[in-house]
């Protein structure tokens, strides 16, 4: 290991990291402003995700079967749907315990006793593997043989599936915008640098310094924009992962919150990995502009 | 080492530059480059280090085409070919030794080579006793000395003066181009533009002169206004020969 070509190398991007301090603070402050939007917008996105997945997880299609159809068919026409992949389980609800349910559920609102005679048809509840198929199995069952009706929450689906669709179309467009922000600024100020070092970078190509040569050190000012930036939004992060969050989750009981993803490690690295690629990509555009011209 | 057939320039704007070239500058010489300002000296020695292309004829230096010279190519060019200028273009955050390693430690030479090749230049250009001092403290003569040095540290085979005493009094002047003779006599091959008559006179190598872009003369032991035979200069270059050559500058 070379230590002095270390040290030389190491002294240039100080140089440059410090000619111009407030155009790196502005730098690093964009870059921290939006990896802290891209981490709390994307660990809203897994919350919400979670909940709306326990959601989707109940929904459940209730196939009624018509007066004249028997028990049997009843256990034909679910062996047939368990055979079907869409479908993630079946259970089969004949009318007493229909009525029990029903029973069960109206405890003190109703007088059920008036309830004399069974008016429910024999049932079966199925559950699919994916939300986005509840329609297509539901219409699927409605055909069938026996069956005389079929129901589920078809407006809360709907709903719901339309809103994790726009969730993910608005989160793409806004991570993109933060993305390119902040590439924007870090461009911009390894700009700024360049022009400054100018008279180095024409000394350097005089004497024959490969382009690489004259790139990296920019290039490496650029990485530690994004990477500073990135830090300190993690930092930022953290703190409200393990102060506010837990506060938040207890202000509001009543709403399905779980704890948030453990895995935040993983999650910091990836923020990192965001800020610094960044950095790289934004100096390296940069640099390589002003060389070819 | 050096060859130029039916070289021609024409700058972007439509300027030309030069204008069918023919030279050859053996390896080892030692040669003035004079010509009134504008008639293409920097245009000649921008090709030499490939910061033009011809844009006709064929340039070739010390085996390379620079016409054909792949762009990645070019810093091995330039460490073959040093280069020096009016105005020095030294960096002035920097000490005259970090200024001569610089052009060493930006191609990567391993710190034990700029360890010995650094003082070894400094020493040459008489600068080692100023090697912990910045630009701004030196006189215009030891500027010229420091970026001299710095040309040099790659051992270059050819070296580049871009009117190199242009900001110098006389006696600088003449301390650094006896340094360019003491450098051409280890054997580097030194092509000079100046409109120092004094130096070129004093010297008495190959002068070229160009005038318009083209070559006009070419003495082997040569005057800053020729040798009278070859042509004849306007009355008042002639005024300014007689004296230079009086001793009265
Ligand atoms: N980069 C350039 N673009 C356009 N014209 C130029 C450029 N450099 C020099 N010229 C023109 O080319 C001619 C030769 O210039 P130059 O080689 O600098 O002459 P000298 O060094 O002998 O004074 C001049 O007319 C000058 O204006
Ligand atoms: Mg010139």
């Amino acid at each position: 290991m070379d230590w002095g070509k270390v040290q030389f190398f190491l002294g240039e991007v100080w140089r440059n990291f410090t000619r111009n301090v407030i155009m790196q603070v502005t730098a690093i402050g964009t870059v921290t402003v939006m990896i802290l939007l891209l981490g709390t917008f994307l660990f809203a996105q897994q919350t919400l995700g979670r909940v709306g997945g326990d959601q989707i997880a109940k929904i459940e299609i209730s196939v009624f079967m018509t007066e004249k159809a028997s028990p049997a068919d009843a256990q034909r026409l679910m062996a047939r749907l368990k055979s079907d992949p869409r479908v993630k389980s079946v259970t089969y609800i004949p009318k007493a315990e229909g009525l029990r349910q029903v029973r069960e559920r109206l405890k003190g609102q109703l007088d059920t006793s008036l309830l004399t005679s069974n008016p429910l048809p024999d049932a079966l509840r199925i559950r699919v593997v994916d939300p986005n198929q509840v329609h297509a199995v539901a219409a699927a069952v409605g055909k069938m043989p026996n069956v005389a009706n079929v129901e589920y929450q078809r407006d809360f689906v709907e709903r719901l599936l339309r809103l994790y669709d726009v969730m993910s179309k608005v989160g793409f467009a806004f991570i993109v915008l933060l993305v390119v922000t902040a590439a924007i600024i870090i461009s911009n100020t390894i700009r700024l640098t360049v022009y400054a070092r100018r008279r180095e970078i024409a000394i350097m190509q005089l004497v024959g310094a490969s382009s690489i040569y004259i790139r990296l050190p920019f290039i490496c000012e650029g990485f530690l924009d994004g990477l500073i930036g990135a830090v300190l939004a993690v930092l930022l992060l953290g703190i409200g992962r393990w102060q506010l969050w837990p506060k938040f989750v207890s202000s509001l009981p009543f709403f399905p919150l779980r704890d948030a993803g453990s895995d935040f490690g993983t999650f910091a690295l990836q923020l990192l990995g965001v800020g610094a690629i960044v950095g790289i990509v934004a100096s390296w555009v940069s640099v390589g502009r002003y060389l070819r011209t | 080492m050096i060859s130029l057939r039916e070289v021609g320039l024409v700058y972007p704007n439509g300027t030309r530059a030069l204008d069918g070239i023919d030279l050859e500058i053996a390896k080892g010489s030692f040669v003035f480059l004079v010509g009134h300002s504008g008639t293409g000296k920097s245009s000649l020695l921008r090709l030499l280090y490939r910061e033009q292309k011809p844009s006709s004829g064929m340039v070739v230096v010390d085996g390379v085409e620079i016409g054909k010279l792949k762009r990645s190519k070019i810093p091995e060019l330039r460490r073959k070919v040093g280069v020096v200028f009016q105005d020095f273009k030294l960096l002035l955050d920097k000490t005259v030794w970090e200024n001569v390693a610089f052009a060493l430690q930006v191609t990567g030479a391993p710190t034990r080579d700029v360890m010995r090749q650094v003082p070894r230049v400094l020493d040459l250009v008489g600068m080692a006793h100023k090697s912990r001092v910045f630009p701004n403290e030196l006189s215009g003569g030891e500027q010229q000395r420091a970026a001299i040095a710095r040309a040099l540290v790659n051992n270059p085979k050819i070296l580049l003066c871009d009117e190199p005493t242009g900001n110098l009094d006389p006696v600088n002047a003449n301390e650094v181009v006896d340094l360019l003779h003491r450098i051409n006599l280890k054997g580097t091959t030194v092509v000079v533009a100046t409109h120092n008559a004094l130096v070129v006179d004093r010297m008495r190598r190959r002068v070229i002169r160009l005038e318009h872009g083209k070559v006009l003369a070419d003495d082997e032991r040569g005057l800053y206004h020729g040798i009278e035979s070859d042509i004849r200069p306007d009355a008042e270059d002639l005024a300014l020969a007689a004296r230079v050559r009086s001793g009265l500058g």
